[in-house]
């Protein structure tokens, strides 16, 4: 980690784990300890950052697809430069410039100022992100997946262009109301492994719940735009840019549970569904540029997990 | 109230509070659905062609992904779809976007973008076709990605999103469940 940086805050995992403020104190200390001891099994398996197990995790968040204006540039659209506009119901948001370019991009960061962006939603000046930007999931992800997928990040070309302010009614455009959005609905994720579970389950929960984050668009939100956890993965009408997020619960008349796990492998593979057809909007951008790439023992993992959550009824065709 | 207690409170009294605000800044949204007309002849044939292609695709998907043993039978519905694809334009050739379809008026405003799209479509199945006898599993793999990136440069463009699908919308009668997949 940069030192320059670990001198400001103590550490991303440390202050993640111990310093939320809204948690008792008792489960504060319960947190204090586990972050102890994730620390240290941190550091036994850290390895330096990698550049091609990051480009795995990249693909694994679905190729960062959001920060590429695929839909106003076409495939030729300056690859991770930004400037997509995301329609929410709260505005219209455009995606930032994460390439390396030092005015414009993420250049001149540090490992510490990434993994502080996504798992905590702050720009390295202490700014909060809008949470379209879906840090609620990239809470989850592991340190060392973090460091791998900047160095990623950091081997590919720069590109200059400047970020763009939201285009959104106040209150949703002013950051200093994300103090309270980030009361209502953020809580870092810490997944641990469940030891009752399979070795496939466990990468399957980490890989839909963290990088892949499957439930910013395919989980139904709040009035105030949090994730309604009781309803996970259960599909939503307001996905990104106005589309329908489907239901992807094992029920089987509203959701995908007459897919097998081939079904599901084939899917993410090649972007059609069993009835031969091919996939729309964002789902086909981001299978293409991050899912389709990922190993057959990871593809698989995410269907044995998509396969075990509950079954939820909820006909989105009907609404 | 203290802030401690402010922080510590429930989930459901943090929502509450929020909603309550929310409610009173008047978020809503209204949605409207169109009324559909009948179908006509020429758009329940082009759904059917639409259909057939999307089924060989299926066919196709239902042997690779479940490893079944039926040497010979992608490079059937590969071909099968190749020759499909000769009967799109002709199959649109009359312009009809208001029934109950997901056809796009783009279609009849760029007619030669669409045919240059179904062109590329033929030349992804001939492709897949001939990767097929080949028997290279990885080519093989590699030409079916590339044909079902040519059904979404069609689709995105001159079909309807399934959200806005007439498929979705009441129907006035029930004889037709469209299945055509145009």
């Amino acid at each position: 980690m940069n030192p320059v940086a670990s001198r400001r805050r103590p550490s991303g995992d440390e202050a993640e784990a111990g310093t939320r403020s809204r948690q008792c104190l008792p489960i504060r200390a319960v947190f204090r300890i586990a972050g102890i001891l994730w620390l240290a099994a941190a550091g036994v398996a850290s390895a330096n950052p990698d550049v091609e197990r990051g480009r795995r995790v990249f693909y694994a968040t679905g190729g960062c697809s959001c920060h590429t204006n695929y839909p106003g540039e076409g495939d030729d659209a300056p690859w991770l430069a930004g400037g997509r506009p995301l329609e929410t119901p709260f505005g219209v948001f455009y995606s930032t410039n994460i390439t390396r370019d030092p005015e414009t991009g993420l250049g001149g960061w540090s490992d510490a100022d990434f993994i502080r962006a996504m798992r905590e939603g702050l720009s390295p000046e202490g700014r909060h992100y809008f949470p379209v930007f879906p840090y609620t999931s990239f809470s989850g992800l592991r340190r060392q997946d973090l460091v791998d997928l900047k160095a990623y990040l950091d081997s590919l070309p720069a590109i200059e262009r400047a970020n763009r302010d939201p285009d959104a009614p106040f209150p949703f455009s002013w950051r200093a109301a994300l103090v309270g959005w980030k009361w209502l609905n953020f809580d870092p994720q810490r997944i641990e492994a469940d030891k009752d579970r399979s070795d496939e389950w466990n990468r399957g929960n980490y890989l839909v719940r963290a990088a892949a984050h499957c439930g910013e668009c395919h989980t139904p939100r709040t009035l105030t735009g949090g994730l309604d956890r009781s309803m996970w993965l259960a599909g939503s009408l307001e996905g990104p840019e106005g589309e329908r997020a489907p239901n992807i619960t094992p029920h089987r008349e509203t959701g995908i549970g007459s897919w097998s796990i081939p079904d599901l492998v084939w899917y993410l593979e090649m972007g059609l569904k069993p009835d031969g057809d091919d996939t729309q909007g964002l789902m086909s951008e981001v299978i293409e540029h991050g899912y389709s790439n990922l190993s057959a023992g990871d593809l698989a993992a995410i269907a044995t997990y998509l396969k075990s959550i509950p079954a939820i009824e909820n006909d989105l065709r009907a609404k | 109230m203290n802030r401690t207690t402010l922080l510590t409170s429930s989930s459901l009294i943090r929502h509450t509070i929020a909603s309550i605000l929310i409610v009173c800044f008047g978020l809503s949204s209204a949605v409207s659905a169109d009324d559909l007309e009948n179908d006509s002849p020429e758009v329940k044939y082009r759904q059917k062609v639409m259909s057939i292609i999307g089924t060989n695709m299926g066919a196709m998907g239902d042997i690779m992904k479940n490893h079944l043993a039926l040497p010979g039978h992608v490079a059937v519905h590969a071909g099968q779809m190749a020759s499909m694809a000769q009967l799109i334009a002709p199959a649109f050739k009359k312009n009809i976007a208001s029934d109950a379809t997901d056809a796009k008026p783009k279609i009849w405003r760029d007619w030669t973008k669409f045919e240059a799209a179904i062109s590329d479509f033929e030349e992804a199945a001939r492709n897949l076709e001939a990767a097929a006898r080949g028997g290279d599993a990885a080519a093989v793999g590699a030409a079916m990605k590339a044909l079902g990136k040519r059904c979404g440069n069609c689709h995105k463009p001159f079909r309807r999103p399934k959200e806005e699908s007439f498929k979705n919308k009441p129907r006035n009668h029930d004889h037709d469940h469209g299945d055509g997949d145009e």
